[in-house]
């Protein structure tokens, strides 16, 4: 018959022996060495169909909805895209002629002049269900350039950092993550903070606050570029609640996200001008911010 | 005979893939929360009714992919699934016998216990907080069990497995 004669060669014990061991010397070369960031790139890239798999019918779904959108309602959303690009323009026009008058008053303190950056679009194709970890997968991988540590950002602001990349996916930790913390600065006292993800998408924890600290409850906190990770001035979080508590050694500050955390899809991955590492793409997809 | 072993093992490890993708496919996150343990589910459908083919290295594996596909440290979900899968290869003959509202309760503990894993490893290695709401895929996975088992069951038939 079609059973094969050594069904039960090995015990069932040894097996499940086996198997534990294996899954804490995995456990061990990851998690206290780190040593699987190399095989990451190479499982990921094996996983990466399941992924593309995985959001075909909310793709299906979308561009459906999008097929059976009225007339109507296509011009009317025209018309406010067309109201929002007038305003954008506008902004430019201030924003260029800040640039440069910021530019030329560098020059005049000899402090050397700010690289453009170059930015990509990139999609959020899964969200992890693991509610012990914040991340997302994008459709961008080691093909678009992509690498450990990059930062990324939305329309609102900070979104979070590249940590494992595939060949076209890379997976995005999000700020809110309970093991990332993200150098900060306010923007009008320039205090410096360290805000720390604690599993909530909705909430920041500011970690060794002074109880005589100058910050307040509705500062907005900017990244201060200190770290090398995130580059300076994008917008994080805006501090929530103070609790000057004296029985703790710190002041519990709390910030909210700028950024949706909780519904991300379109991300924006930045580049250094100037780095070894830049954004591959035979289209002009990559363009000076 | 060679061929039907490689239609087997093709028809188990489609329907293990269609679970993993139903793992990862995005929701709302009220819905996310209550998403069965799929792939747990397929592992255990299969050992109970083919433990010679699909085994605890299999369920490893398997835990192995969750572990890549979720992003956490791998190995979690691997010793999870592989703990959690020894009870049911070693008691297929009883499971199999058992009614599906039997057969449901056993899964609500085997999905917990699997939780549970993780949950600990996650709390010792990467501090986590404790969430309740994490354990509640051990009841929607008991729910979705039925059907599971009956439709896994219709393909198994269909494609004359034994």
């Amino acid at each position: 018959m079609s059973t094969p004669l050594f069904v039960r060669s090995v015990s069932l014990k040894v097996r499940l022996t086996l198997a534990l061991s294996l899954a804490f010397l995995l456990i061990f070369l990851d998690h206290r060495l780190g040593a699987m960031q190399p095989v990451r790139l190479f499982l990921n890239s094996i996983v990466s169909p399941v992924q593309y798999l995985a959001v075909v019918p909310e793709q299906a779904l979308d561009s459906l909805i999008s097929q059976l959108q009225s007339r109507r309602a296509l011009i009317i959303e025209n018309e406010s895209l067309r109201e929002d690009m007038l305003a954008l323009r506008g902004q430019m026009q201030r924003y260029e002629f800040l640039m440069l008058e910021n530019e030329r008053l560098r020059r005049l303190l000899a402090s050397e002049a700010r690289e453009d950056r170059l930015r990509m679009v990139a999609e959020v194709i899964a969200v992890d269900s693991d509610p012990f970890s914040h991340q997302v997968v994008v459709n961008k991988g080691t093909r678009h350039g992509v690498f450990i540590g990059q930062p990324v950002i939305d329309a609102q602001g900070v979104i979070g950092q590249v940590t494992s990349v595939g060949v076209s996916t890379a997976r995005v930790i999000l700020i809110s993550d309970q093991s990332h913390a993200i150098p900060t600065r306010a923007a009008e006292s320039g205090i410096r903070v360290i805000a720390q993800g604690v599993g909530d998408t909705s909430m920041l924890e500011l970690m060794h606050v002074p109880h005589s600290t100058e910050l307040r409850v509705g500062d907005m906190l900017l990244t201060s570029g200190l770290g090398g990770v995130f580059p300076e001035g994008y917008p994080v979080a805006r501090i929530q609640s103070i609790v000057r508590d004296e029985s703790l050694p710190f002041a519990r500050v709390r910030a909210v996200p700028v950024a949706n955390l909780d519904r991300i899809r379109m991300l924006l991955l930045l580049w250094d001008a100037d780095s070894y590492e830049q954004p591959i793409r035979p289209e002009q997809e990559a363009e000076p911010l | 005979m060679t061929s039907r072993l490689m239609v087997q093992r093709v028809v188990i490890f489609s329907t293990v893939l269609l679970s993993l993708i139903f793992a990862v496919m995005p929701m709302t996150l009220t819905l996310a929360a209550w998403r069965p343990e799929w792939p747990l589910l397929a592992m255990i459908y299969w050992i109970i009714a083919l433990p010679h083919r699909v085994n605890i290295g299999y369920a490893f594996l398997v835990g192995l992919a969750v572990d890549i596909l979720l992003g956490s440290t791998l190995g979690f979900h691997a010793a999870a699934y592989a703990l959690v899968c020894y009870p049911a290869a070693r008691h297929y003959p009883r499971i199999r016998n058992f009614s599906l509202s039997q057969q449901a309760l056993l899964v609500v503990l085997l999905v917990f216990l699997a939780r549970a894993v993780v949950f600990v490893l996650e709390h010792y290695l990467n501090n986590a907080p404790f969430m309740l709401h994490y354990f509640w895929p051990a009841i929607s996975s008991a729910l979705f069990w039925p059907w599971v088992f009956l439709i896994f069951r219709k393909i198994r038939r269909r494609f004359q497995m034994t």
